[in-house]
C-alpha cells in the first residue's frame, strides 16, 4: 500500500484513536491541576494504579463497570498524597510526583503476586472487557465510523469532555475560580475563594480522571494488567498539558500528535523504518514542547516565588 | 534453688543446639547454588523453568538452591553483589539483561563460577560459562508451518526490540517459509520498542493491528510479555500467529499455530552439571539435536495435548519433522543472524 494510500486508511486512525483515549483522559486530569496551579507529574502512577485496580476488581466482581470504579478509587486515593502533600503541606509537586510514581509502580508489582500469585502479566478472569459502543447509524458512516463512533464508553466520555472542561473553565463562575487559584492565588483568597478547596478538588478530579485512562487501557485496549503496563503513557500525558498550554484544544492536539506518531510510526516500521526512529519521536516532540514552554514555566515559578 | 538453675541451664543450652541442628547452612553440606533473574519471574515460565532447573541440579547434587529476583538493573546489580559475597558454587544468570553484569563480575572474582543462560558476551571471562540456544532453528521450522498456510502469502513479525539477537526468530521464520513458498511477499518486522517493551501489551496489539492492515496473515510474535497483545489481536482480526519460549496455544487455541519453545530447565541442570564436572566451555549451544529447543510439531507425546493449531495439519507436522530431522543430522544448517 502506496504512503498516501495508507494515511487515509480507517483503520489507521481507529489505531489513533486507541492510542490517543488513556493519554487524552489523563492530560485533561493534568490541565485541571495545571489551572489550579498544583504541577501535576504523578499521572504515570495513576493510571497504572487505576490500571491494576481495573483488572483486579473486574477480576474479582467479574463487571467491568465496577473495575472502572475501582480504577478511580484507587488512582484518587493515590492522587490524596499529592493533594495533601503539595496544598496542606506545600510541599515540592516535583518531589511528590516522582515518589508517587514509584510507589505505583512497586505497590502494583507487589500486589499481584500477593492477591493473584502470578507476576508479569495478569488477565481477568472470563476475559472482562469494557464493551465498545457502536452508535446506531453513526458507526456504520464509511471512514468516520470505525474511527469515532465504535468508541468504548470511555473513549465517548474523552471526547466529550474535551468541549465540557473547555466550557467550565472558560465560561461558569467555578472555571474562574479555579483559574484565578493558579494565576493569582492571593487574588483569588482576597475575593474569599478558598485556593486549598480548589487546589484539593482539581488533584482529585486528575485522579478520576487518570484512573479512568489506566481503565480505559487495561480493559479497554487490551485485556489484561502487565507490570508497569502504562509505559510512559502519563508522562507523554505531562507533554501533552504543557505542549497544549493547558487548554482543552490544545491538549487534545498535542494528544492527537503523539496518537497519530504512534499508529503512523508502526506503519513507517512495517515499511522499513528504523524503530530507533519511530521511538524517538515522543522525545523529540518533548523536547521541542519544553522549548516553547519555557517561558510558562518562567511565569509560574515566578508565581510561585511570589505567593503571599 | 541451685538444681533449678543448673536445670536451667542445661535446657537452654539443649535449646541452643537443637537451634544450631536447624540451622539450613548447616545441615546442607552440598553444593549451593544461586539462581539470579533480570525481572520478576511471575507469570513469566521462561524464568521459572531456569528456576527449575536450578533447584533439579540442586536435588541431583544434594545441595541447596536459592532464587534473587530483580526488578530492575540496579536491583539486579545489588543481587548479584549479594551473591558473590555469599559464594555458591555456582551463580546462575539468565537472559542478555544479565551479560554485563556476569561479565564484569566474573572478571572481578575470578574464584566465583557463573552460568549465563541465553547469552554471551564477546570475550566470556574463564570463570564465566555461558549457555545459548539455537533458537533460529525453531524459527525456521515455525516457518515452514507459516509458509505453507499463508493464504495472503504475506507473514511478519512482532519484535520486542530491533537487535540481531532478536532477528534470530523474525528472520529465520521468514526463510522457513521462504523455502516451501516461493511465492512469498517480501518480509515485514516491526519493533514494539519504547519504554517498556516487554510488557506492553497494548502497543504490540496495535502493531499487530497495523500488519494485518497491509494484509500479513500469519505473524510471529516474539515480545515476551507484550505477546498477549499480539494474540488478542489475532482473535479480533482472525489471523494466525505463533508463540516463543514456551507452549502458549492453551492462552489462544484459535489462533496460534504453534511455539518456538525452549528448554530452560534443561539446559540450567546441563550447565550446573558440566561447572561441577569441570567440563563446562566457555560457550555451550543447545539446539534441536540437543534438545534444547524445539517446537510443539516435533513433540510425539505433546503434540495432541498442546491445544496449537498445527496438530490439525499432520501433513505439515510430517514436512516439519523431516526438516527437523535434516537440522539435527547436520544437513541442513540455518544460518544465524549472530553470526553476519
Amino acid at each position: 500500500m502506496p504512503l498516501a494510500e495508507q494515511l487515509l486508511d480507517a483503520s489507521l486512525w481507529a489505531s489513533v484513536t486507541r492510542a490517543l483515549i488513556p493519554v487524552l483522559l489523563a492530560a485533561i486530569g493534568g490541565m485541571i491541576c495545571e489551572r489550579a496551579g498544583v504541577f501535576q507529574i504523578s499521572l504515570e502512577g495513576m493510571m497504572l494504579v487505576g490500571a491494576f485496580g481495573a483488572v483486579a476488581m473486574a477480576h474479582v466482581s467479574g463487571s467491568a463497570t465496577i473495575g472502572s470504579a475501582a480504577a478511580v478509587m484507587a488512582a484518587v486515593l493515590l492522587s490524596l498524597i499529592l493533594a495533601f502533600g503539595a496544598v496542606s503541606r506545600d510541599g515540592n509537586p516535583i518531589v511528590l510526583g516522582i515518589a508517587i510514581n514509584i510507589l505505583a509502580l512497586g505497590i502494583t508489582s507487589f500486589l499481584l503476586p500477593q492477591l493473584f500469585g502470578v507476576r508479569g502479566t495478569f488477565q481477568p478472569e472470563g476475559g472482562v472487557r469494557i464493551p465498545r459502543l457502536l452508535l446506531p447509524g453513526l458507526s456504520e458512516l464509511p471512514f468516520l465510523g470505525p474511527v469515532l463512533f465504535s468508541l468504548s464508553f470511555l473513549g465517548y466520555v474523552a471526547l466529550v469532555l474535551v468541549p465540557l472542561t473547555w466550557f467550565v473553565l472558560f465560561r461558569t463562575p467555578v472555571g474562574l475560580r479555579l483559574r484565578g487559584v493558579g494565576e493569582r492565588p492571593m487574588a483569588a483568597e482576597t475575593l474569599g475563594v478558598s485556593t486549598n478547596t480548589y487546589k484539593y478538588l482539581a488533584v482529585i478530579a486528575s485522579g478520576a480522571l487518570t484512573g479512568l485512562a489506566g481503565a480505559q487501557l487495561a480493559l479497554g485496549n487490551v485485556g489484561v494488567f502487565a507490570e508497569n503496563m502504562s509505559s510512559g503513557r502519563g508522562w507523554i500525558a505531562v507533554v501533552a498539558v504543557l505542549l497544549g498550554r493547558a487548554h482543552p484544544v490544545g491538549v487534545l492536539g498535542a494528544c492527537l500528535l503523539f496518537g497519530f506518531a504512534e499508529a503512523f510510526g508502526f506503519r513507517l516500521q512495517g515499511q522499513g523504518l528504523a524503530v530507533q526512529i519511530t521511538d524517538a519521536v515522543p522525545f523529540v516532540v518533548t523536547l521541542i514542547a519544553l522549548v516553547l514552554a519555557r517561558k510558562r514555566f518562567t511565569r509560574l515559578l515566578d508565581l510561585s516565588e511570589t505567593k503571599i | 534453688m541451685r538444681a533449678t538453675r543448673l536445670l536451667a541451664v542445661t535446657a537452654a543450652s539443649m535449646l541452643l543446639l537443637v537451634a544450631c541442628n536447624d540451622d539450613p547452612e548447616e545441615a546442607a553440606e552440598g553444593p549451593s547454588f544461586i539462581y539470579i533473574t533480570p525481572n520478576p519471574i511471575g507469570e513469566n515460565e521462561f524464568l521459572e523453568m531456569g528456576e527449575i532447573g536450578t533447584e533439579a541440579a540442586a536435588e541431583r547434587f544434594d545441595g541447596t538452591a536459592r532464587t534473587f529476583e530483580s526488578t530492575d538493573p540496579s536491583s539486579a546489580r545489588a543481587n548479584v553483589e549479594a551473591a558473590v559475597e555469599d559464594a555458591p558454587d555456582v551463580i546462575v544468570l539468565t537472559t542478555f539483561q544479565l551479560t554485563d553484569l556476569g561479565q564484569e563480575f566474573a572478571q572481578e572474582n575470578p574464584d566465583q563460577d557463573f552460568v549465563l543462560i541465553d547469552d554471551c558476551p564477546e570475550e566470556p571471562a574463564e570463570n564465566l560459562f555461558c549457555v545459548g540456544f539455537r533458537e533460529h532453528e525453531g524459527a525456521y521450522l515455525l516457518g515452514i508451518m507459516a509458509g505453507n498456510l499463508t493464504e495472503t502469502g504475506r507473514i511478519g513479525s512482532v519484535l520486542a526490540l530491533d537487535t540481531p539477537f532478536f532477528h534470530r526468530w523474525s528472520n529465520s521464520f521468514y526463510l522457513g517459509a521462504e523455502s516451501v513458498n516461493p511465492d512469498l511477499e517480501p518480509d515485514t518486522q516491526v519493533t514494539i520498542g519504547g519504554d517498556n517493551p516487554f510488557a506492553d501489551p497494548a502497543r504490540a496489539k496495535e502493531q499487530a493491528l497495523a500488519l494485518v492492515a497491509q494484509d500479513l496473515d500469519h505473524i510471529f510474535s516474539v515480545g515476551a510479555g507484550s505477546d498477549i497483545g499480539v494474540f488478542e489481536a489475532a482473535e479480533e482480526e482472525g489471523f494466525f500467529t505463533y508463540g516463543t519460549d514456551i507452549n502458549n496455544c492453551p492462552v489462544a487455541p484459535d489462533v496460534i499455530v504453534d511455539n518456538n519453545l525452549k528448554i530452560v530447565d534443561v539446559a540450567a541442570e546441563t550447565a550446573i552439571e558440566l561447572v561441577l564436572e569441570g567440563e563446562a566451555e566457555p560457550f555451550t549451544s543447545l539446539g534441536l539435536a540437543e534438545g534444547g529447543v524445539g517446537v510443539m510439531a516435533i513433540d510425539e507425546d505433546g503434540l495432541a495435548d498442546s491445544e496449537c493449531l498445527i496438530a490439525d495439519h499432520p501433513d505439515i507436522v510430517e514436512q516439519v519433522r523431516e526438516a527437523a530431522d535434516e537440522i539435527i543430522a547436520g544437513d541442513l544448517v540455518v544460518p544465524d543472524p549472530l553470526d553476519g
